[in-house]
């Protein structure tokens, strides 16, 4: 099945129209012995076999009744209308509104995600999005070291080893440096010398930092340092206090819990706001309100592009031209779905269930919560037996929490749990349950 | 928020009950005694809105927004081919959706990574592929840093790239955030890459390599490519090929056999996943043998009918996102590739040629098309320059078009050509669909002549005029 | 398209008019024709220092930018503040109320090497 529209009386006409006899014609300027007889492929099938085919590849991977596992992908509810939305062939089929009078329905939808995302953060300006929440903080981090003009980015441990990864990737092709430091090791290294400093709020380990004070902290120690936030999951903006308030220059998040399932790490959006006064700096699109030429009426148009690749090419802050459109949609969709209302009940079931599983767990014998700082949907719990929880987990039906060992290899029998307002109580007490037994077990 | 603007937030109340927040079974405990009262946020400023209010906002909104389903959509480089339904279908199923990025039980997911993995190698002729780009852009830059991490771990100092003056803006962006500068090559008479300049740039000796498009972005396809290659791996450089333009080519010829290292493509262009307005897309990356290990992690082989994944690596260039990439993009990519075969892929490209140069065919009495030189064909794309009768300008074309509910050809670029219009309809467009469009552009071009206030004041029957883009930059406006 | 002869031009568009030891400095009419309706200055700080040929500050219009290089040697004195609100001075007056930054030069002997109008003139073919 190729979804070509012509039979071979119209194929004729056309090349007959061209003036050629035959489409191997049309290829007379690649080389003869660069021509390919034929791929090594498969010929295609057809739609009802396509389906049976793929449907048995899904079934491979095992689909989990619940879960109380997160580290940067999450399971959260999805109001129905969400898919709906974004399914519209209207918004699915278009592409990048460079047609700005043709594309009013979804300029006027990035323009409403640029504001919710303002509402949610209480910072000034966000972009259209950016890849994922990892690229997001790399860029984060870039755009501190271009503003600053200095070549030293500092990274506090708790950053989603993940994203560590992929900032330490993007500034060893730019040539800026990186380390990774304490929380306590600030005063040491914060200098003239540092771009920018980039800490995860709630870290890794589910832990709620205490931003203002590294706001504060850094710019006593260098007032020019920007100071980025990370966080994989913003659901807890319903509940804990905006970067906005706490004073951080950047602020990146994964918004795949707004709206997107898992879908094995992708795709999602990175959203990425800042102060108005670094918007000449910011990398991404970012779309503005404007007038006609010649009348009265408001509408919308891509703008500040002379900061993007296509303009400044080799001096734009980021190669990036494009954006999550779809996933930003969704985000979006679900973001004025839930409303305050929402927004605040779903952040609050969070930190309350994983609160009730945490207490309820630190009171079995096995079992340690390694901190005593808040968190909010994550924690991490030293195990007797980890590898008898996981099983029981599985066996269960329960997809396990993760294994902090894939990160690090010196936390043995640790796991990083994860509640949801998607994990019933009926759940949360059978984890409890197999958690006794598996701490019996040993 | 004007008399022609509505916000969602305007539709919105202060207070309304939610519908999707789960009940809340658990007995719970004061919020101040879980977190310092420092750390609690006052109020979110989201309004409450009603569900159907919401999907009728966006039903509206959707209403205002031109999409490839409407008409033919002949951005140039971009492919905007059809997105076969099918695949919506296919990637919706709960076991891809539902599985978690770090769960054991993954394989139906390494399965199709590696599957799709292996047809794009088998397509571009390379021997490896990374599906975990995100988009073009960031395959580019994977690709230009997997040339950084070859020339590094060799101790060899190479900091310049070359790129073609009909180059994309994102070459020289993606080169810088990997540290290279650019020499930039005139393209000759024929839209091609002078042999001798090129050689003379490798000379120099501090040259990583060459990013070649081909077909080029005026979508001529460079006679020379063999030869350009070899000059480049002459002086010890490597070829990267942008696979924006993959699609007129598949099943006909291969980079690889080209002689290129390097290549990414574009999953939503070539592969058919949708645009999404914008994303989100996939860019896998595509190399020769001698570059594997510099592939971006994690790394899926597999070894004796088992996947094994690589976390880390020395040689490679590290991690570019996180997990293992836009999953539910490859899943659309895998699905396209299955149902067209090795038979219908090179049908797609061959009547994406076909359909290409029917419209050059038809459009030339009127419009000029430069690099056209006797008796050569275009590949799946073309440029026209557009300098009409009376001043009209390739933007006043462009509205035009969105008058008769077509959407305008990507326009201004390349670079080269002062009145680009960058004509590319793909293969799924019918004959009458392009008939269509040739028909508009005729009538555009008679209307230029007579009567050109109508064309320069374009569009008229849009939901909002031509808008401003001066002010929209000197004032910005980025949020209510 | 107007060049005053009682300035000093280099060849990157950038003009010079020399006060004292100061040296006001601006973008050349031709530059903002090809840039088109200007919609942003970016400008250095009071008290930044650049060498000649040194990018100083970048001029965007909605659909390009430009970079004016300092044309001389110095210190920054004054910037326009006036381009924050008004970036399209530097369309309506270029080598008036347009300017973009004072420079207290460090080496006078270095507008030597610019150009008079009609050499600038000559530069644009």
């Amino acid at each position: 099945m190729d979804y070509v529209p012509h039979d071979n009386k119209e194929i004729a006409e056309m090349l007959a129209a061209i003036g050629v006899d035959s489409l191997s014609n049309l290829y007379q300027d690649i080389p003869k012995d660069l021509i390919l007889d034929q791929l090594n492929l498969p010929n295609g099938i057809s739609e009802p076999d396509l389906l049976k085919d793929l449907t048995k590849l899904s079934e491979k991977n095992k689909q989990y009744s619940t879960a109380f596992i997160g580290a940067g992908s999450y399971f959260h509810y999805i109001p129905s209308l969400v898919d709906f939305v974004i399914s519209r062939s209207q918004f699915f089929t278009a592409y990048t509104p460079y047609q700005a009078e043709a594309s009013q329905g979804f300029l006027q939808a990035i323009f409403e995600y640029q504001s919710a995302i303002a509402r949610l953060t209480e910072l000034d300006v966000t972009n259209a999005s950016m890849y994922d929440g990892a690229s997001a903080l790399a860029e984060a981090a870039i755009m501190a070291a271009f503003l600053t003009r200095k070549k030293k980015i500092l990274l506090i441990k708790g950053i989603h080893p993940e994203y560590v990864e992929t900032v330490k990737t993007y500034c060893w092709g730019r040539n800026f440096e990186v380390e990774e430091i304490n929380l306590d090791q600030l005063e040491e290294k914060v200098n003239s010398e540092i771009g920018g400093v980039c800490f995860q709020s709630p870290n890794f380990f589910g832990e709620i930092e205490n931003a203002n004070e590294i706001v504060t902290k850094v710019k006593n120690l260098n007032k020019k340092t920007l100071v980025i936030q990370c966080m994989t999951d913003p659901t807890c903006l319903g509940v804990l206090v905006s970067p906005g308030k706490t004073g951080v220059d950047i602020f990146v998040a994964e918004g795949q819990s707004f709206g997107l399932p898992p879908s094995f790490g992708g795709p999602g959006l990175g959203i990425f706001a800042t102060h108005d006064k670094y918007t000449r700096k910011m990398p991404g699109r970012l779309i503005g309100l404007t007038k006609e030429i010649n009348g009265d009426k408001e509408g919308f148009v891509l703008t500040l592009q002379a900061r993007e690749q296509h303009i400044r090419r080799e001096k734009a802050t980021s190669n990036i031209c494009s954006n999550q459109s779809l996933c930003m949609l969704s985000a979006l969709v679900y973001l004025v779905s839930m409303g305050k209302t929402g927004l605040k009940q779903i952040a609050m079931q969070n930190i309350q269930k994983s609160y009730y599983l945490k207490t309820k767990l630190a009171e079995i014998s096995g079992y340690q919560i390694l901190s005593n700082k808040p968190t909010y949907n994550e924690f991490v719990v030293k195990c007797s037996n980890y590898q008898k929880l996981k099983e029981l987990c599985k066996a269960n039906n329960i997809l396990p929490p993760l294994d902090l060992t894939r990160y690090y290899p010196e936390m043995k029998n640790c796991a990083l749990i994860c509640v949801t307002e998607q994990n019933s109580k009926k759940d949360i007490e059978l984890f409890l349950q197999l958690a006794k037994e598996a701490a019996q077990a040993e | 928020m004007t008399n022609n603007i509505e916000l969602i937030f305007e539709k919105g109340f202060s207070e309304f009950p939610c519908n999707f927040v789960p009940s809340m079974d658990i007995p719970e405990t004061q919020i101040d005694q879980i977190l310092p009262k420092e750390f609690i946020r006052e109020k979110i400023n989201i309004p409450d809105t009603p569900e159907f209010v919401i999907v009728r906002h966006f039903m509206n909104l959707s209403e205002k927004n031109h999409s490839l389903d409407r008409s033919i959509y002949p951005l140039g480089s971009c492919t905007m081919k059809y997105n076969p339904r099918i695949n919506e279908v296919l990637c919706r199923l709960p076991g891809f959706t539902q599985i978690h990025p770090l769960q054991d039980e993954n394989e139906g997911s390494l399965e199709l990574i590696h599957e799709l993995g292996m047809q794009l190698c088998e397509i571009c002729g390379m021997d490896a592929f990374t599906l975990i780009p995100s988009a073009g852009a960031q395959g580019e830059l994977a690709g230009i840093l997997i040339m950084k991490k070859y020339f590094e771990n060799q101790g060899i100092k190479k900091d310049k790239i070359i790129v073609p003056d009909s180059a994309h803006g994102t070459n020289p962006a993606s080169s810088a955030m990997a540290g290279f500068s650019i020499i930039e090559l005139k393209s000759d008479e024929n839209g091609e890459i002078p042999l001798d300049q090129l050689e003379f740039a490798m000379q120099e000796g501090d040259v990583a390599g060459l990013m070649l498009t081909n077909p080029n972005t005026l979508g001529i396809f460079d006679r020379n490519i063999t030869k350009i290659t070899e000059i480049v791996h002459k002086y010890g450089g490597l070829c990267y090929y942008d696979g924006a333009n993959l699609n007129p080519i598949m099943g006909m010829t291969r980079p690889g056999d080209m002689g290129f290292d390097i290549i990414h493509v574009n999953l939503h262009k070539t592969f058919s996943t949708p645009h999404g307005g914008g994303g989100p897309g996939a860019g896998p990356v595509g190399v020769k043998k001698h570059l594997i290990s510099h592939l971006p992690c994690p790394q899926i082989i597999k070894e004796e009918e088992q996947f094994v994944c690589i976390d880390e690596h020395e040689n490679s260039i590290g991690r570019i996102r996180s997990f293992w990439g836009n999953f539910g993009v490859l899943v659309r990519a895998y699905s396209y590739i299955k149902a067209l075969g090795a038979d219908g892929l090179k049908r797609a490209a061959n009547m994406s040629v076909l359909n290409a140069n029917y419209i050059r065919s038809q459009l030339q009495p009127e419009y000029d098309i430069p690099y056209n030189s006797q008796g050569r064909f275009n590949m799946h794309e073309f440029v026209v320059d557009a300098h009409l009768p009376n001043d009209v300008t390739a933007e006043d074309v462009a509205k035009s078009l969105l008058d008769r509910n077509l959407y305008a050809p990507t326009i201004y670029f390349p670079l080269i050509i002062h009145q680009a219009m960058m004509i590319e309809p793909t293969e799924t467009e019918s004959k009458r669909e392009l008939d269509r469009f040739i028909q508009a552009m005729k009538d555009i071009y008679q209307q230029a002549r007579e009567d050109p206030s109508i064309i320069k004041t374009a569009p008229h029957k849009t939901p909002v005029g031509r808008l401003d883009n001066t002010l929209a930059a000197r004032k910005p406006i980025l949020r209510e | 398209m107007e060049f005053p002869t009682d300035l000093k031009y280099a060849e990157t568009h950038e003009w010079v008019k020399v006060e004292g030891d100061i040296a006001i400095v601006g973008i050349t009419d031709h530059a903002q024709d090809q840039l088109g309706e200007i919609v942003f200055a970016e400008l250095p700080e009071v008290g930044d220092t650049f060498e000649k040929g040194e990018e100083m500050c970048s001029v965007e219009s909605s659909k390009a930018v430009g970079e004016a290089l300092a044309p001389v040697s110095g210190e920054i004195v004054e910037i326009n503040e006036a381009l924050e609100d008004e970036p399209e001075k530097i369309n309506a007056d270029p080598y008036g109320e347009g300017f973009l930054v004072k420079i207290k030069m460090s080496d006078p002997s270095e507008l030597d090497s610019l150009l008079d109008a009609e050499g600038y003139k000559a530069t644009l073919g």
